[in-house]
């Protein structure tokens, strides 16, 4: 039987969200991978391997891939051109051979036995059956390829209502909406504690800790489990990441910052000495979860960016290497005296090197006597212990 | 109980808080700290948008008050400005009040309840994984 898949990734149903953090929360990443990945290899793990994926971009994005395996297509499509463009990639597969075709928008993440999907709508002989988790409808259907007008008003009605009647299978696997940015971050706790069948894309380094090819963890720096650090990410001396928090693709933590129960996204860069706790930061902002607030960081010491195009920045990494040892040199001659490496104790209590004049103010981590008795117990009580 | 007979300043700071607006305001705000034990409330409720700058310039101010015997205390933090303070390991220098009036009551007497809102923020506990 020819099954085939589509995936739907856009933003009209968490439009603010997706404006904070300026794309659809499927196609971010998550411990290393987007939704829109995950739900692709899941298809194919399933023997589902023709899938094809409509994605919303603004038009200037160019062509992007997401990060897909090559044998899926991609297909972006401007807001307004959005379900024209999904119902033009159903017609295309029907024409095509297709007999069932699995469509799935991202929204909710469902770990869905499609074997039992397919199954479950071939025992119904209906035209278009669909999935639900408890109360919940997903936007998970599964639909005749024969059944262009069926289809054609789902996506008319942006899946809202289908023209015949469609029997729900229910689902009892995990579930995770994603609508909001909230659960964009409680889907990278589930993944890290292993809640969810879906895992951390990388090597576990050590229990708990994953990383991705080409993370650089200097010396110096700790990561506790659990955590992520993606591909050619970097954390600098000093750092520190705990409590779930997960580092994606090419983001840089900088020294001596503790990035606890929080995700940097892609190309971000956390300046040195911050403490980001519970929130996602990266394109310039910070939702904070405990505030329930977003906010935008204008200032690139603090949070900042790389940029996406590898080429610039294999230029900013040559500069920053031509312009190293001239640097040390100016240092070694002008510096009234040499600064004593910090190590981590120091480091965490003191404020951003960004502030400038106002720089290295003690901020004592555990604000007791205690602290300066029993000086390791900081680090042990606030960030965990190996 | 002291008696505190000393004026207290309350000054509300300005929207957006960078590099050129920290300068203009902490220009305005010197008169005060160089007085004899300066008693200063920051008002941050319409701080929109607050850069390292804005942050370097609060500290400067906290470290002329302190040189002079005084104190600075914050009052009506907006979400931005606790977040970038939050960020920035800089909220735990400072007194923060939920409005000026108890900032300003604050110089006079202890008040356990004043801070009960940061209190209450601080001990929440995290809806997320510990």
């Amino acid at each position: 039987m020819d099954i085939r898949g589509i995936l739907l990734a856009n933003s009209e149903q968490n439009v603010a969200e997706n404006q904070a953090l300026g794309a659809p929360l499927a196609t971010l990443d998550v411990a290393g991978k987007s939704t829109l990945q995950r739900m692709a290899e899941r298809l194919q793990q399933y023997g589902i391997s023709s899938v094809s994926a409509v994605v919303e971009a603004a038009p200037s994005s160019g062509v992007r891939n997401f990060g897909l395996p090559s044998d899926v297509t991609c297909v972006s499509a401007a807001p307004d051109r959005f379900w024209r463009t999904a119902e033009s990639v159903f017609n295309d597969m029907a024409q095509s051979g297709a007999e069932l075709v699995v469509l799935i928008r991202l929204g909710a993440y469902a770990e869905v036995d499609f074997e039992k999907q397919v199954q479950f709508h071939i025992d119904r002989k209906e035209r278009v059956t669909r999935m639900a988790s408890d109360e919940q409808m997903l936007e998970i259907f599964c639909i005749s390829a024969s059944r262009r007008n069926d289809a054609a008003s789902l996506f008319r009605t942006q899946l809202a209502h289908c023209r015949s009647e469609c029997p729900v299978l229910q689902h009892d696997g995990y579930v995770n909406p994603l609508a909001t940015t909230r659960d964009l971050r409680q889907f990278a706790i589930d993944i890290l504690t292993r809640q969810a069948q879906t895992c951390a894309a990388g090597k576990e380094i050590k229990p708990g800790v994953w990383s991705a090819p080409g993370a650089l963890i200097e010396k110096g720096a700790r990561v506790l489990a659990p955590a992520f650090v993606g591909s050619l990410a970097r954390i600098r001396s000093g750092a520190v990441i705990t409590r779930c928090s997960s580092v994606e693709r090419h983001a840089e933590v900088d020294c001596g910052t503790v990035v606890e129960n929080s995700t940097v996204l892609p190309f971000s860069y956390v300046g040195a000495g911050l403490d980001l706790a519970h929130s996602i930061a990266g394109m310039g902002s910070i939702v904070n979860l405990h505030r329930d607030v977003t906010v935008t960081i204008a200032d690139r010491k603090l949070i900042g960016s790389t940029s996406v195009a590898a080429g610039k920045r294999f230029l900013t990494s040559a500069a920053e290497a031509v312009t190293y040892l001239p640097k040390l040199a100016f240092q070694g001659i002008f510096a009234v005296n040499r600064a004593q490496k910090p190590d981590l104790q120091t480091t965490l209590r003191k404020t951003t090197p960004a502030l400038g004049t106002a720089a290295g103010f003690e901020t004592s981590a555990c604000d007791t006597e205690t602290s300066h008795k029993f000086p390791n117990m900081v680090v042990a009580r606030r960030y965990g212990h190996q | 109980m002291d008696i505190n007979s000393r004026p207290v300043v309350v000054k509300r700071m300005p929207e957006r808080l960078n590099a050129r607006t920290a300068r203009e305001f902490l220009r305005d705000v010197r008169p005060f700290l160089a007085a004899d034990r300066p008693q200063v409330v920051f008002d941050l409720s319409l701080v929109a948008q607050i850069d390292a700058s804005g942050v370097e310039m609060l500290l400067k101010c906290m470290s002329e008050a302190h040189k002079r015997d005084g104190d600075v205390k914050l009052a009506s933090l907006s979400d931005q400005a606790a977040v970038v303070l939050e960020l920035t390991r800089t909220e735990r220098l400072f007194e923060i009040y939920e409005t000026s009036t108890e900032a300003a009551r604050s110089f006079s007497g202890f008040l356990p309840n004043a801070m009960r809102q940061q209190l209450l923020h601080n001990k929440r506990s995290t809806p997320l994984a510990a």
